[in-house]
């Protein structure tokens, strides 16, 4: 029985130590992926002049071996859409068909080393939310709880099939505003396990805190993941106008009048004395 | 130079936004209308969120309405009776439209609902001036002057009660027109983002049959009021009043308004 527990003791050890970084030895066994990764800013702060944000994504892979991939999901601040179909009504375009989508990401971006399909399976990609098609849509209003075919359980959604098209009109708007971009190719693999990526914020990034993920794949499955988060804060004086226009909204009201008020009757003293 | 919007949320080129300012106020300083129905649509195909665009415009004809009103309160030349009580309509026409307008934005219609009262507007007024242009070029064609009733005839709205005079304009008429053309202009204030001179002139001159000199400065009188209102209740309701877009409108708008006022003195009348 002691002899058991020490053996036990022993393997403990054994695994702590192939986890640890100095490796010499070609026999040892290889170790376990790990990911380390940063921003070059943790926090972004929209001012008057902000015209987007260009930043580094940079970080090492403990374990990379040859045919290794690394995949970088960004995903911003989520916030509940309602997405609608036009139809033509009575020869009108009118919107139809209101699908609430709650807590969609208000910015996805996806860069990897190489295109997804070429090292990671469809079921994994799906699992983690890694690319366009994988964005995560939920609308609770339009499912609900069934048994079908004898299975107690199963959800099913109105939506159906047209999930599809609804999936692809968000990414496609997102996409005219830069919100949504994919760079296959976007992560770069420097030498030993070092990679960066080039994250790019455009003009109408919404505030709010985003999480960076990366994934390490191997034979088509992540097996090291590592999160690091980035905030979008409104600064100085935009963060000022915002705060009062939601926390004293008549205040700030009647200070945009007296302030048309004033430029008005400036413009008719000076036309009168010219 | 892109500048950042903090309601609207979006950047855009600051000089481009100076120079819509310039150019609508300059178009509004020819022909004395707000430019409301020029800005608003533009700045939503800008990007600007159209309930954002809507109440920040609203702002912007408060600036221009009060250097036009100031103006004609110097010559006298407004019927300040006939403007109190246009502005008693506009101002409940102006709550009602802000409702009709948060309740449109949380079913998700309001863009629809402003772009078919744009084209709605917009058909009839353009069609209007169409019938008006080709009927004068005729007549100048014939050379006759515009035929005019001997009499007018009585309409409905003689016969309306709680009538009241108008000494300025030489009228005495039932309150109760002017206070549903109050009130109408009031809710396309809220609903679209105009300060509806452009309805609100003609309906003076050919319903109310208000003398032609008092019209402009009733009207700007109003609007002045309704649009005021109307900036603070988006403010406190809707919260989509941005004051940085509003000042670079009105700065471009006030400037544009002064050249297009001098530019008038240059071209020819009609």
């Amino acid at each position: 029985m002691t002899a058991r527990l020490c053996l036990i003791a022993m393997l403990a050890a054994g695994l702590a130590g192939a986890g640890a970084p100095a490796r010499a030895q070609a026999e040892t066994p290889a170790p376990e992926p790990q990911i380390a990764a940063a921003l070059t800013e943790d926090v972004v702060e929209i001012r008057s002049n902000f015209a987007g944000a260009e930043m580094v994504l940079y970080g090492a892979a403990v374990g990379l071996t040859e045919g290794d991939d690394i995949a970088v999901v960004i995903r911003g601040p989520v916030r509940d859409l309602r997405v609608m179909r036009r139809q033509r009504v009575l020869g009108v375009w009118v919107n139809a068909d209101p699908v609430v989508f709650e807590e969609v990401a208000g910015y996805y971006a996806v860069a990897s080393t190489r295109p997804r399909a070429e090292f990671a399976t469809f079921s994994a990609l799906r699992r983690n939310r890694i690319g366009m098609e994988h964005v995560r849509l939920s609308a609770p209003e339009s499912e609900r709880i069934e048994t079908r075919f004898g299975v107690a359980g199963v959800v099913v959604s109105d939506i159906g099939a047209a999930i599809v098209d609804y999936r692809a009109a968000l990414v496609r708007n997102k996409a005219r505003d830069a919100l949504y971009v994919e760079a296959p190719g976007g992560v770069e693999i420097l030498e030993a396990g070092l990679f960066r990526a080039r994250v790019v914020l455009p003009p109408a990034t919404p505030t709010g805190v985003y999480d960076a993920d990366v994934y390490l794949f191997r034979d088509g499955l992540p097996i090291a993941v590592r999160r690091t988060s980035l905030e979008v804060v409104k600064g100085g004086t935009e963060r000022a106008i915002y705060d009062l226009a939601h926390e004293r909204p008549v205040a700030y009201g009647l200070l945009s009048v007296l302030f048309a008020v004033f430029a008005g009757w400036l413009a008719a003293f000076v036309m009168r004395r010219t | 130079m892109l500048i950042y919007l903090p309601i609207a949320e979006v950047s855009l080129n600051l000089f481009v936004l100076l120079a819509l300012g310039l150019g609508v106020g300059f178009l509004s300083g020819l022909f004395g209308v707000g430019g409301g129905f020029l800005m608003t649509p533009i700045l939503m195909f800008m990007g600007v969120p159209p309930a954002v665009a809507v109440s920040t415009q609203i702002n912007q004809i408060v600036a221009s309405s009060m250097s036009g009103a100031i103006a004609h309160f110097r010559r006298r030349s407004l019927d300040i009776k006939m403007g109190l009580i246009l502005i008693a309509g506009g101002a409940v026409g102006s709550v009602a439209g802000v409702q009709i307008f948060a309740l449109l934005q949380a079913t998700g219609q309001i863009d629809l609902v402003i772009a078919l009262c744009y084209v709605g507007f917009l058909g009839v007024i353009g069609s209007l001036m169409l019938y008006e242009s080709i009927g004068a070029i005729v007549r100048r064609s014939r050379n006759t002057a515009p035929r005019r009733p001997a009499r007018r005839k009585r309409t409905v709205i003689d016969a309306l009660p709680f009538k009241t005079r108008f000494a300025v304009s030489g009228l005495y008429m039932s309150v109760i027109p002017p206070l549903a053309l109050g009130f109408l202009v009031g809710v396309m204030a809220a609903l679209m983002g105009v300060g509806g001179g452009f309805i609100a002139v003609p309906a003076m001159i050919y319903l109310l049959r208000m003398p032609t000199n008092v019209v402009i400065g009733t009207s700007l009188f109003q609007i002045l009021f309704v649009t005021a209102l109307t900036t603070v209740l988006h403010a406190a309701q809707n919260q989509t009043v941005d004051i940085v877009l509003a000042a670079i409108l009105i700065v471009g708008g006030v400037v544009g308004a002064q050249i297009g006022a001098r530019y008038v003195a240059k071209v020819r009348a009609e």
